[in-house]
């Protein structure tokens, strides 16, 4: 379990479990991203894995644990009313704050996310899709930006500018100003990506960025994840069923199953465990 | 083909256009005499004007920001007694609350500061209290908004038509006489003297409208009408943006109620009900949700028709046809039905979400000859498409038809109990159209 | 007892309001969890059956114009489903609500041409009008057959919807719409019978809340339908006995409110009380929390 590691630790999650009712979709999951590492986060579909991008995210409140960013705990529960006689998780009682974050205020601490099921701003350009997840840091009023004052005009000026060169560093400049449907798969998958990197993220999170790819894609794919890790100093943790593309470009690779928490390990580690194997290929029963 | 202009040959025909436009309405109103049925015309403009407004602030909630809010006829009730109870002359106070001893409030904004500064304070007098409408109601709008826009927007439309009928009911309250006048008209306060006042309010207003949308804040509302999800991955707050956009587009519909008070010259509290609030979302449908320019074609398309063309229908005799149908009601029920045909069958509406722009205008004048001469053919290609597609269906129907009964035949006798699911896309009861 | 006295009019004259609402919020709260739309034609469909009253009472005698009332409003109610919302079930949801929004601006306005306007006497009801006394208060027999009455169509309609077949797919349905069609279920006979039953008991309501308030225009369907959906939204939308608990909850609370002599604000309560269920409880009472798919 004890990896060794001297980068400090990014992202940590501590026992996160989340409960829907009578079902635990993700259980006591346990995970550490350190600073620029790549950290695959795999598992058998209906696993819990995006429900763990939502409970890092703020879109679910999870049941129980901890979530912590940048050594900072961010979000944080434990079972209260109904839940607390349903819960059918672990760690009950070990966890005693109650931290909410709204996914805004997450992606403002740096944490960007992708979506499984692309979700672009179907209305508008891919321009403007990179230019939306800018606002945030735009610091003019509304009525100063309606009126157009001097500092609504520089900073539209320099978002403008600063989103051409992402589009550009991210082979979309060519396609500015189409509209975001009218892109092929691929490009749409890395719009959604650049659209992450325009929140100025320090933690990425892709869930699948290589689903519906070909091996040659997913090839392109891998290089450009290490791409940008590298250009904007970045560690991610992605969610992915590619195995080509999960071991050869992770560090370190967490297992989920039936919401539980199964292996995790360097990807040599991983491909040798029989849990991995048995859950992958089904074990006999 | 496609020429585009310069930004500065834009503004020049703009500015030449919209000095043209007023020009005209300002003469027009002068010249033509009150007992032409062209005064009708203007009456079409003034109103018109008015409702692109309220259309247009609509569009800025459920075609920009996705939010389906119902409360413009109670925003403009709000704004239109808000701008009267303050414009009424002192000395016509004893007439107008004559069942509230004169009411509670003695003066008038426009009285006091056309005392002081003559002309000009009286145009400054009414527009104090006009801004103070919008204000008003931009107040009132965040107070409705920081519970119910943290929810989702179904119930948004149900606490804004629910507040919008209880504000009739309170505003005619008989306690609140001394201010309201209770269920009695308030008359007599200062109205606009020219119907180019009503289309330099409305536009200065709409084009600040315009100016939002394309602003940072805008393309965050667009944002969030797309993807509540995505744009809240964004860093984007959902809560603070909704709120804004639903502030502001009340504040536009306070506006367009002191307009509308000046217009009619008296207000009362019964029509600003349901109908009214149908009538203006109805507007921004028929002119397009997401499009401003739709909301303007559509506010005066609704008013000429409704006022104006299609008055006969109400009278007896339209167009030289004259039938017993033909009596008071009629005229709305044919409306009602237009309308949802619309709705129905023309969903995307005038404009879609496409606005005008010189370049496009220019475009369209110039191919509008071409067009034309193209049309009998385009539209016999697309009725010979619609009957292919009609015949298609029709065949995947029977041959569904003919797989249920093949599967019932088979299962009466015992045979194979799994049948394979039809999988053509048009027999899918919920199948989304394919392309 | 003096106590009881005086309130006692106004509880009863509340729960029998109450029971009238109840009647039309099941309409809402069933399209509502099987559709997702506030049906903004519910209130008009039950305008209109109060109307259709009024000129059939005319000409046939009462027990079959009740019985074609009921009909009527199941046609009018099916007809709408067909006409405007079916061919919008795949567009975006804010299309089916302004279709609706539109079928309630036509149904208002061809009332309002039908009758010139003018406020129509809805026809007395003999039995339904007679006087009774309880204890110190009297009131109409109809105070008292409402309450009654509604909660044996609730309990017949909850029977329905826990132990036949139709009623298992309409909470299928309402659970997982695109799920249950790929389970075979035929969603249009559903959403069908769902309007049927709606229509039918805003019919029955109608029936019963005229015969209390005896004037109708094209408006009277807006205010009790609006009351209705904050019922619905109060008990929890999609939950039959909710909608039933939060019609007599505003019924007798805004009779209550015009016994201390505010009856200008008994209005304004149904929407206070909606903003408070919106801000404690946005769920309502019986309501489960539904969680999205990202």
């Amino acid at each position: 379990m004890a990896k060794q590691d001297n980068r400090e630790v990014v992202l940590r999650l501590s026992d996160i479990t989340m409960q829907f009712g009578g079902v635990v979709a993700v259980d006591n999951l346990n995970l550490e991203v350190h600073k620029n590492e790549i950290v695959g986060l795999i598992g058998p579909n209906g696993a819990g894995k995006t429900t763990a991008f939502n409970c890092i995210t703020g879109v679910y409140e999870p049941t129980n644990g901890a979530v912590e960013i940048n050594g900072n705990v961010v979000i944080e529960n434990y079972p209260q009313g109904k839940m607390k006689d349903e819960y059918a998780g672990k760690n009950q009682g070990k966890y005693t704050k109650a931290l909410t974050m709204l996914p805004d205020k997450v992606t403002k601490l740096g944490v960007a996310r992708t979506f499984q099921n692309i979700r672009l701003f179907k209305g508008m350009t891919v321009l403007e899709n990179v230019m939306v997840a800018m606002h945030m840091n735009q610091s003019e009023s509304v009525f100063g930006a309606t009126f157009r004052s001097k500092k609504a005009r520089e900073e539209e000026k320099v978002m403008k500018e600063e989103a051409l060169e992402l589009l550009k560093k991210l082979d979309l400049y060519d396609n500015r100003d189409d509209m975001s449907t009218s892109l092929p798969y691929g490009k749409q998958r890395h719009l959604e990506i650049a659209r992450a990197l325009a929140t100025h993220p320090s933690i990425l999170l892709l869930d699948e960025p290589a689903a519906g790819m070909n091996p040659q894609e997913s090839d392109d794919l891998m290089r450009f994840i290490g791409r940008i890790r590298d250009e904007f100093d970045l560690s991610i943790l992605m969610i992915e069923h590619h195995m080509q593309v999960i071991m050869g470009i992770c560090e370190h690779i967490y297992v989920l199953n039936y919401g539980g928490q199964i292996a995790d390990g360097t990807p040599a580690e991983i491909q040798a465990n029989p849990a991995v194997i048995e859950a992958y290929l089904g074990g006999d029963e | 083909m496609e020429k585009t202009l310069n930004n500065k040959t834009k503004l020049v025909l703009s500015i030449a256009a919209i000095a043209l436009l007023l020009i005209l309405v300002y003469v027009g109103d002068n010249t033509i005499p009150a007992n032409s049925s062209w005064k009708m015309l203007i009456t079409v403009i003034e109103k018109g004007s008015i409702f692109a407004l309220v259309a247009a602030s609509m569009n800025l909630l459920n075609g920009f920001t996705g939010l389906f809010s119902l409360g413009q006829a109670g925003f403009m009730l709000i704004g239109a007694y808000t701008y009267a109870i303050f414009t009424i002359p002192g000395k016509s106070h004893e007439a107008v609350y004559q069942y509230f001893d004169g009411g509670l409030i003695q003066w008038s904004i426009v009285e006091i500061l056309e005392g002081k500064l003559g002309v000009f304070g009286h145009y400054i007098g009414m527009f104090i209290p006009m801004i103070g409408a919008g204000l008003l109601v931009a107040v009132v709008a965040a107070l409705i908004g920081i519970p119910v826009l943290r929810l989702k927007s179904d119930y948004l439309a149900i606490a804004t038509l629910g507040f919008a009928e209880i504000l009739r009911a309170f505003f005619q309250w008989n306690s609140l006489g001394p201010i309201t006048n209770g269920s009695n008209v308030l008359r007599k306060y200062t109205t606009y003297g020219n119907a180019i006042f009503p289309v330099l309010v409305s536009g200065i207003c709409i084009a600040i409208i315009v100016l939002l949308i394309n602003s940072t804040y805008g393309r965050a509302f667009r944002a969030i009408r797309d993807d509540e999800i995505a744009a809240e991955a964004m860093g984007i707050n959902l809560f603070k943006h909704k709120e804004m956009s639903f502030v502001i587009s009340s504040f536009f519909a306070g506006i367009s109620g002191a307009l509308l008070a000046m217009f009619q010259t008296t207000i009362n509290a019964m029509p600003f009900n349901t109908v009214m609030t149908y009538e203006i979302l109805l507007i921004v449908v028929i002119g397009g949700i997401g499009s401003i320019t739709g909301s303007i074609l559509g506010a005066f398309l609704f008013i000429s028709t409704s006022e104006w063309l299609l008055r006969g229908l109400d009278a007896g005799k339209w167009l030289g046809i004259s039938s017993n149908l033909m009596r008071p009601g009629f005229r709305k029920v044919v409306f009602a039905i237009i309308i949802m045909l619309i709705v129905l069958f023309y969903a995307q509406g005038i404009m879609g979400s496409r606005e005008f722009s010189w370049d496009s205008f220019i475009n369209w004048w110039k191919n509008l000859p071409a067009n034309l001469k193209a049309w009998p053919a385009k539209r016999k290609a697309k009725s010979t498409a619609k009957k292919e597609a009609r015949a298609r269906k029709a065949a995947a129907k029977a041959k569904a038809k003919e797989a249920k009964a093949e599967g019932e035949a088979k299962r009466a006798s015992g045979e194979a109990l799994f049948t394979p699911l039809p999988t053509s896309d048009e027999v899918m009861v919920f199948g989304k159209e394919g392309k | 007892m003096g106590f009881i006295q005086t309130w006692l009019p106004y509880i009863l004259a509340g729960v029998a309001v109450g029971g009238q609402y109840a009647l039309i919020a099941i309409g809402y709260t069933m399209v509502y969890g099987i559709l997702r739309l506030i049906n903004f034609a519910h209130g008009d469909v039950f305008m209109w059956s109060g109307l259709i009253m009024v000129y059939l009472i005319t000409i046939l005698p009462l027990w079959l114009s009740v019985i074609l009332v009921i009909i009527f409003a199941i046609v009018l109610g099916t007809t709408i489903e067909k006409v405007a919302y079916r061919p919008l079930r795949s567009a975006p949801r804010m299309s089916i609500m302004i279709s609706a929004i539109g079928v309630s601006y036509l149904l208002q306005n061809f009332a309002l041409y039908i009758t010139g306007g003018l406020t129509k006497t809805y026809p007395t009801i003999g039995w339904l009008q007679r006087t009774v006394s309880i204890g110190s208060a009297t009131t109409k027999m109809v105070t008292l057959v409402t309450p009654v009455l509604t909660i044996v169509l609730v309990f017949l309609l909850v029977m329905l919807i826990k132990h036949t077949k139709i009623g298992m797919a309409m909470r299928a349905v309402s659970r997982d719409f695109e799920t249950s069609s790929l389970m075979g279920i035929d969603i249009d006979r559903v959403i069908t019978v769902t309007f049927v039953i709606g229509c039918a008991l805003a019919a029955i309501g109608s029936i019963l809340y005229f015969s209390n308030y005896t004037g109708i225009q094209p408006m009277s369907g807006a205010m009790p339908g609006l009351k209705a959906f904050v019922a619905a939204v109060f008990g929890g939308i999609g939950s039959v006995p909710g909608a039933v608990v939060g019609a007599f909850v505003i019924g007798v609370a805004e009779n209550l409110i015009k016994g201390i002599g505010w009856t200008n604000f008994s209005d304004a309560f149904t929407f206070v009380l909606l903003i408070i269920i919106l801000m404690v409880k946005p769920t309502g009472l019986f309501g489960e929390k539904n969680i999205d798919k990202v």
